[in-house]
C-alpha cells in the first residue's frame, strides 16, 4: 500500500472519518459533514473538509463524481477501501490490546 | 464575509474546489470555530500547491539558495573582517566609524548566508538552525540600533546605561554566536565542506569567548602580555570565522556549478 494516512499530518483523522463516512456510499461534502458530526458527536469544519478531501483524491482514495447542481459527490476508489479496511483492522487490534491491558491492571 | 474566506484559497484551488465550497457555505452558518478552521485550511491549501508546483522546480530553487547563501557568504565574511578590523584600528572617537556601516552590510549579508545555506541542516536540527538565524537576526537589528546610536548621542548612555557602542557589539556577539551554531549543525549533517565548518566553529567560538571576557570583565585588566594574546587570539579568531564563512560559500558555488552546467 502506498498511501498511509498518518502521511496526512494533522489531516490524517478528518480522512478517516471521510473515508468511513463513504464507505457506505457516495455523499457530497456537506452530507460527509453531517455524517462524521452524527457519527462522532464533534464538529467538522468545511475547511478540514475540503483539505483532507484534496488529500484524498489526490492519492486517489476517493473520486469526485458528477456535481449535482453546485453539489459534487465523492466516493471510495478500491484502493480507498482497501486501506480504510486496513487502517480499520490496525485501530480494531490497537483497540482490544487497550481494553484488554486495562481489563488486566483494574482491581 | 464567505466570499473573503473562498479568496483566501489559491486560485487553482478554488478553479477545482470553489463551487462545491460555496454551496457547503451556503448551507452551513458560519461560526467562529469555522472561520478559523476556513482560513487555516486556506493557509494549508497555499502550502500545500506551492509544494505540488515546486516539485519540478525544487532543483532549480534549491540552487538559487545555494548561489544567493554562497554569495552572500563570502561577502559577508569579507565585508565583516574588513569591517572589525578597520574600526578597531580607526580610533577616531567622531561618532559611528564608517566601517561599522561595513560591518553592518556583513552581518546582514551573514544573515541572508544562513537563510541560503540552511536548507539541509534544517531537516535535522530545525531547532539549532531556527536559533543560528534567530541569534544573528537580532544582533543584526541591536547592531543597527547601535550604529544609529553612535552616529546620534556618540558615547552617552542609550539604553540602560549602555553605550551605543556596547550595543553595537552585542549585536556583533549575537552575529558571531549565530554564527557558531550553524557551523555546529553543518559539521553534524556535512551538508557543505565540513573543514569550512570546522573553521567557522573554531573562529565564532573564539571569539566569542573574547567577547565574553571583555564584556563581562571577568579578566580584570587585558593588559600587558594577556593584552598581545588576547589581541593574536582576536585576530586568529576572526580571520578563522571570516575564512570559514568565506569557505563555506565557495563551497555551495561549487556544489551548484556542475548541475547548472548540466542543465
Amino acid at each position: 500500500m502506498e498511501a498511509k494516512l498518518p502521511e496526512f499530518g494533522r489531516f490524517a483523522e478528518p480522512s478517516l472519518l471521510i473515508l468511513v463516512s463513504l464507505s457506505d456510499g457516495p455523499k457530497h461534502g456537506y452530507a460527509i459533514m453531517q455524517d462524521v458530526e452524527q457519527g462522532t458527536g464533534r464538529p467538522m469544519g468545511a475547511g478540514t473538509l475540503y483539505a483532507a478531501l484534496a488529500r484524498l483524491e489526490e492519492r486517489g482514495l476517493v473520486e469526485p463524481l458528477t456535481p449535482v447542481d453546485r453539489r459534487r459527490p465523492y466516493r471510495l476508489t478500491a484502493v480507498g477501501a482497501t486501506m480504510l479496511a486496513e487502517q480499520l483492522r490496525g485501530l480494531s487490534k490497537f483497540a482490544q490490546r487497550g481494553l484488554r491491558q486495562l481489563g488486566e491492571t483494574r482491581p | 464575509m464567505k466570499s473573503f474566506l473562498i479568496r483566501c484559497y489559491p486560485s487553482r484551488w478554488r478553479d477545482r474546489y470553489g463551487d462545491e465550497f460555496e454551496a457547503i457555505l451556503d448551507e452551513r452558518p458560519l461560526g467562529p470555530f469555522d472561520v478559523a478552521d476556513i482560513l487555516l485550511a486556506a493557509i494549508d491549501a497555499h502550502l500545500h500547491l506551492r509544494g505540488i508546483d515546486a516539485a519540478s522546480n525544487h532543483t532549480r530553487g534549491f540552487m538559487m539558495s545555494l548561489r544567493i547563501g554562497g554569495s552572500a557568504a563570502i561577502l559577508g565574511g569579507v565585508l565583516f573582517l574588513a569591517g572589525l578590523v578597520a574600526s578597531s584600528i580607526d580610533q577616531s572617537d567622531e561618532g559611528a566609524s564608517p566601517w561599522a556601516a561595513f560591518l553592518f552590510a556583513g552581518t546582514a549579508a551573514l544573515l541572508l548566508a544562513l537563510i541560503g545555506l540552511s536548507s539541509f541542516q534544517a531537516r535535522r536540527h530545525p531547532r539549532l538552525i531556527w536559533t543560528a538565524f534567530a541569534v544573528p537576526a537580532l544582533g543584526t537589528a541591536v547592531s543597527c540600533i547601535g550604529i544609529v546610536g553612535m552616529a546620534v548621542v556618540g558615547d552617552r548612555s542609550l539604553i540602560a546605561d549602555f553605550s551605543p557602542w556596547e550595543i553595537w557589539i552585542f549585536g556583533i556577539f549575537a552575529t558571531v554566536l549565530g554564527s557558531a551554531l550553524f557551523a555546529v549543525a553543518t559539521y553534524q549533517t556535512r551538508a557543505l565542506s565540513r573543514r569550512a565548518a570546522a573553521l567557522l566553529a573554531t573562529g565564532s567560538i573564539v571569539l566569542v569567548a573574547i567577547l565574553v571576557v571583555g564584556m563581562t570583565g571577568i579578566v580584570p585588566a587585558v593588559v600587558g602580555d594577556a593584552g598581545v594574546v588576547t589581541s593574536v587570539l582576536m585576530l586568529a579568531g576572526l580571520l578563522a570565522f571570516a575564512a570559514g564563512w568565506i569557505a563555506l560559500g565557495w563551497t555551495a558555488l561549487r556544489l551548484e556549478r556542475p548541475t547548472a552546467a548540466a542543465a
